[in-house]
């Protein structure tokens, strides 16, 4: 197991994406939580990583406030370069709408909209038009031909996920999103929506941001985080699913 | 407290709003409900109290037979009455002008006079009188009059010398009217001839003892000669069916509204409920799923489902009875003659229960589909509801069967519709059919409403799908989710084809009245010397000099037989001189057809006679035959109900004199002061003489106007409740989505829509609502107007205000978008994150 005492900057000019000196605080006085307490952590370029930690240890606060979702009580969060805490909500939107794509965990499909309207969503709100190559390559490399014109509630679990992963590259984002990605699937699916954002990461350049308490999806990343308690608590570099558990329970151990 | 109870309740604790919305539905159903019924009350004592001459204070009549002054002084003092009101009036010579001379308490509930100016006159010699009176004669505050009462024997009388100390408005004025306290009156007449006493009994005074004691009073007087006691609302009935022999129609469509108000009231609480289905779908089957028993599921249902409509039915029904209570009073500050309502306990009862009632079923609805079938089946179920868009065979013959019958049934009234003047025709009946078949139409609407709303939005949408994403994104939720869309699109039509319906009749009954009213008043005056007598020479000179008029327009009319009819009207009226002629309606030919050999027949005469354009007819007075060819046929009645109209010529050749039977004039500047002057030049031309009178043709047609646009008024009001109902309707609904729809939400924020683009897709979305639904109301109200019109036998033309439509249109769906906008931004103001956190 190897950690970095000396996390990298968020000044790294590989980071696409970093947060510095993070603080995230929920309510006040004696109900206070801190969330997030003073993380600073980087995300490298077509790089894969898993951001992984007991629950409640902050991983979706971190990727929420990573992601100009929710805004942070104080430190930075550096998106390519830029602060994103100190930007007014429709500089966040646009932000979110091209710079950034999200997976959730329960697919937050719009169930009205077809596979595909779904999917070009993002582009619609921001009125351009879908490369067409690009999301023709989306959907073949997705396995989703034919299923372009179905509502969500007449895809499975897996296909639902996988209109969401392509609704979140359609924009080329800079970074990719995804909280517990495979939560809701069973074993399969999560597999194939695994190796998805792997081949996304290591074929496109596509960098992906993964929150996931299942060790075996973090094998499938190039690099793993510890978070502990709203702290950064170690990392892992091409983690496999005994070294991520082992970590896992010294961290367990540790409190 | 069961497990299931507590459950829902804590559900309502943690997310109000949807509770809320949930009963404000119910709230508002109730207030529609109860505040139309008071509304029915308020229309009902008000027309009464406007067509009737008899105030609603009076609560018993003394009337035909011989009552004296005496008398009147012993009902008067019979227990338990508070005050009476002798009907009484007296004619007297005022410097050869006749005057009249009314008693009237002057004040308090039984007066129908207000004093405008000065004071009500209170000593024996004083008198009021009415701005016209004070115009044509000349009679200021403080003028005096020196009147001849007459006497006895019909001679001329003691003159008398009357005072004038007011103005009061009357509830007619003629021009020669004045008011007095009844001893005044009494001490010109010597022997009073008192018509009626009308009598206001104390609060709470038992009416049926008044009426024994009044009756007591009378026993002595012979049989023939003895008066009747009635109460006040009968009387006021029979006056009010006495002077609009169609009060009894307009009760009926008043009552048509209380019905339609309670159906729309039962609609929009459905809509409402369907949305919470979903999401109670979704909470019960995860109850039965961890084990909760059927029995207590329907319990804990009932119960809540009976203490929110208790609670909102409540409030509902005070508030509308604070509404009835205000609004009257609000009308009347303005000048408007509205009564007040009284509090109809019965039907207050009724709306809570029926609140109760329906929150109950809709609560329990989705806990018996939730029964019905696995636990996971009704998950799987409650998460696909939103976005089904078809409908099942089932609804298909729900909508297709209901809409045959409303297509039968339209087309039996269609083919029995009347033809003009027809005989023994059932207006009631064919009315009834047209309403159940709208009812059946709206029914089906309600089934075929989600196959409705993709259609309509593909057509419709256009503009906003110009709009961009947002427009479009909007377009898709409300065609994604039909049946919502449908749900609430529906109750929007029912007030829409309400309102389109009003207008469309109105208008069209407007034209009618403008057509009957050419015939029956084309000029402002009429002089005519009574039936069968002509007017002097010199008349017309005279008239033609008045200053005060134009258009003097001098006739001459016979009666003549026509083959198999006798005593047919003919005149020879110029047309072209008289410019509301042109409103006559005509059926075939016009008024340039009319020439010398030629004749204008009346509808009825056509019909009767079975004459048509270019059949001749022979026309004989007394021997005189002419034979002339009609030229044109009128829609109904001829100029001052004449049957036939022919040229001067032709009319001399049957027989005529050079002398005319009549002079209309108009007056010759606008207003009440024009019209008062015209009238007294009018009387001039008659030289005071009383053989001649003069009609005030234009007052009938202002009563005419001002009592349709009365009558559209009310229905306007009572098609607001629904109106309101249905805006209220697209808020509840468009809230309850945004509150279903929260995660939706968040993840268009997260994924990159502004916080305006939100709120502009929801303010558009429940304005694509409001558009859906005005749509079918006009493709529905127009028709079903027309086909009311039609059916009630009124011969009146199809007239379509389409600037009047087009804004009720835009108000409608104005409304709609508004009642989103509150929802919409609440919505826009929730944080992505927690919105997506939302279970
Ligand atoms: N909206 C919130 N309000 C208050 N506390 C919150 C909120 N969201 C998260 N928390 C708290 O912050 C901490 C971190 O939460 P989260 O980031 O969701 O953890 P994880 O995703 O690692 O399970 C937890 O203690 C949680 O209770
Ligand atoms: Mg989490």
């Amino acid at each position: 197991m190897q950690t970095h005492s000396a996390p990298p900057t968020g000044r790294d000019a590989l980071a696409a994406v970093a947060a510095v000196d993070l603080v995230k605080v929920y309510g006040a006085g004696d109900t206070a939580v801190r969330a997030l307490d003073g993380v600073t952590v980087g995300f490298e370029r077509a790089r894969f990583t898993a951001i992984m930690g007991p629950s409640g240890s902050g991983k979706s606060t971190l990727m929420h406030c990573l992601a100009g979702l929710d805004t942070a009580t104080s430190g930075q969060v550096l998106l390519g370069g830029s602060d994103l805490t100190k930007q007014s909500d429709k500089v966040l939107t646009k932000v979110r709408r091209e710079r950034i794509g999200f997976v959730f965990q329960s697919f937050n499909l719009l169930p009205q909209l077809t596979a595909e309207r779904n999917i070009t969503l993002p582009l619609d709100l921001g009125g351009r038009k879908p490369d067409a190559e690009l999301l023709d390559r989306l959907v073949t490399t997705l396995g989703l031909g034919g299923r372009l014109g179905h509502l969500p509630s007449e895809l499975s679990g897996g296909q639902q996920q996988r209109v969401a992963l392509a609704r979140a590259l359609v924009s080329r984002p800079e970074v990719l999103f995804a909280d517990e990605p495979t939560g809701n699937l069973d074993s399969r699916s999560g597999a194939e929506v695994l190796g998805l954002l792997r081949t996304s990461a290591r074929e496109l350049g596509q960098t992906v941001v993964m929150v996931t308490h299942d060790a075996g999806a973090a094998a499938y990343a190039d690099r793993v985080v510890l978070l502990a308690d709203g702290q950064l608590a170690g990392e892992i570099h091409q983690p496999s699913i005994a070294s991520v558990t082992d970590a896992l329970q010294s961290l367990a151990a540790a409190r | 407290m069961n497990t299931v109870l507590r459950t829902q309740l804590a559900g309502v604790s943690r997310r109000p709003a949807r509770m809320l919305l949930t009963g404000l539905a119910v709230l508002v159903a109730s207030f529609v409900v109860y505040a139309t019924v008071l509304a029915q009350q308020i229309t009902e004592r008000s027309v009464l109290d406007g067509l009737s001459g008899t105030p609603a204070a009076v609560d018993l009549v003394v009337r035909e037979g011989t009552i004296t002054a005496k008398d009147l002084a012993a009902v008067t003092a019979v227990p338990g009455v508070s005050r009476t009101s002798a009907l009484a009036q007296i004619g007297v010579q005022y410097g050869g002008q006749y005057l009249n001379v009314t008693a009237d308490p002057g004040s308090g509930p039984l007066s129908l006079v207000t004093v405008t100016s000065g004071r009500y006159p209170s000593a024996a010699d004083e008198i009021a009188v009415t701005p016209r009176t004070v115009q044509l004669l000349g009679l200021n505050v403080g003028s005096t009059a020196a009147v001849d009462p007459g006497s006895e024997t019909g001679k001329p009388g003691k003159k008398v010398t009357l005072r004038v100390v007011g103005v009061v408005a009357p509830p007619q004025d003629f021009g020669y009217d004045t008011y007095a306290p009844s001893a005044t009156v009494f001490a010109l007449s010597g022997q009073p001839y008192i018509q009626q006493i009308d009598i206001d009994l104390d609060a709470g005074a038992d009416g049926d003892q008044a009426r024994t004691r009044i009756d007591q009073i009378f026993a002595p007087v012979k049989a023939d000669e003895r008066p009747h006691v009635a109460t006040g609302a009968d009387v006021r009935l029979e006056e009010a069916r006495s002077s609009a022999d169609q009060i009894d129609q307009v009760f009926a469509v008043v009552a048509m509204f209380v019905a339609i108000a309670v159906a729309a009231a039962g609609l929009i609480a459905a809509s409402t409920f369907r949305i919470v289905f979903a999401q109670r779908m979704r909470q019960l089957a995860l109850l039965r799923a961890v084990g909760a028993g059927r029995g207590a599921m329907f319990r804990a249902l009932a119960t809540e489902g009976a203490l929110t409509g208790l609670v909102t039915g409540t409030v509902g029904v005070l508030a509308a009875l604070a509404a009835g209570q205000l609004v009257p009073l609000a009308l009347r500050g303005l000048g408007w003659k509205v009564l007040s309502p009284g509090v109809p306990v019965l039907p207050a009862l009724g709306t809570v229960l029926l609140a109760v009632v329906m929150t109950v079923l809709s609560v329990l609805a989705p806990a018996v589909s939730a029964s019905r079938v696995a636990p996971l089946e009704a998950l799987r179920a409650a998460a696909g509801t939103g976005a089904r868009t078809g409908i099942g065979a089932l609804r298909w013959v729900a909508g297709l069967l209901p809409l045959a019958a409303a297509l039968l049934l339209a087309g039996y009234v269609y083919t029995n519709l009347p033809g003009p003047d027809e005989q023994n025709y059932d207006a009631q009946t064919m009315l009834l059919a047209v309403v159940a078949s709208g009812a059946l139409a709206f029914v089906a609407l309600i089934a075929l409403g989600p196959v409705l709303v993709r259609p309509v939005l593909a057509v419709f949408g256009w503009p906003l799908r110009r709009l961009g994403p947002v427009g479009r994104l909007a377009i898709g939720g409300v065609g994604g989710s039909a049946r919502r869309a449908a749900a609430v699109s529906v109750v929007v039509a029912l007030g829409v084809t309400l309102v389109a319906g009003v207008l469309v009749g109105g208008a069209s009954i407007r034209v009618l009245g403008d057509r009957e009213l050419a015939a029956s008043a084309p000029a402002d005056f009429e002089l005519t010397g009574g039936q069968g007598s002509t007017l002097p020479a010199g008349f017309l000179d005279r008239a033609k000099a008045a200053k005060e008029l134009t258009r003097v327009t001098p006739y001459r009319r016979i009666e003549a037989k026509i083959p198999d009819f006798d005593g047919v009207p003919v005149t020879d009226l110029d047309m072209a001189a008289l410019p509301r002629l042109v409103d006559l309606d005509f059926r075939t030919g016009s008024l340039a057809d009319l020439g010398p050999g030629k004749v204008v027949v009346a509808g009825w005469i056509s019909e009767m006679a079975g004459l048509g354009v270019g059949d001749t007819v022979q026309v004989d007075n007394k021997g005189k035959k002419v034979t002339l060819t009609v030229a044109a046929v009128l829609g109904d009645d001829g100029p001052l109900h004449s049957g036939l109209l022919v040229t001067p010529a032709d009319l001399t050749a049957l027989g005529a004199g050079t002398a005319y039977s009549g002079l209309l004039a108009d007056a010759a500047t606008d207003g009440d002061t024009g019209r008062t002057e015209g009238l007294r030049a009018m009387r001039a031309v008659g030289g005071g003489q009383s053989d001649y009178t003069v009609d005030v043709l234009a007052d009938q047609r202002d009563q005419v106007a001002s009592s349709l646009t009365a009558l559209l008024g009310i229905a306007l009001g009572l098609i607001g409740l629904t109106v309101l109902i249905a805006v209220v309707g697209v808020g509840a609904t468009t809230a309850l989505s945004v509150v279903e729809r929260v995660r939706e939400s968040g993840l268009l924020r997260a994924i990159g829509m502004s916080r305006g683009g939100l709120r502009a897709m929801l303010t558009a979305e429940s304005a694509l609502y409001g558009v859906i639904g005005a749509v079918l109301g006009l493709l529905l109200g127009v028709p079903y107007a027309w086909l009311a019109l039609q059916a009630i036998g009124v011969n009146a033309p199809l007239a379509v205000p389409v600037w009047q439509l087009a804004a009720a249109f835009l108000i409608l769906v104005g409304l709609t978008a508004l009642a989103g906008v509150l929802p919409a931004r609440r919505a826009a103001r929730v944080s992505p994150v927690t919105a997506l956190g939302t279970e």
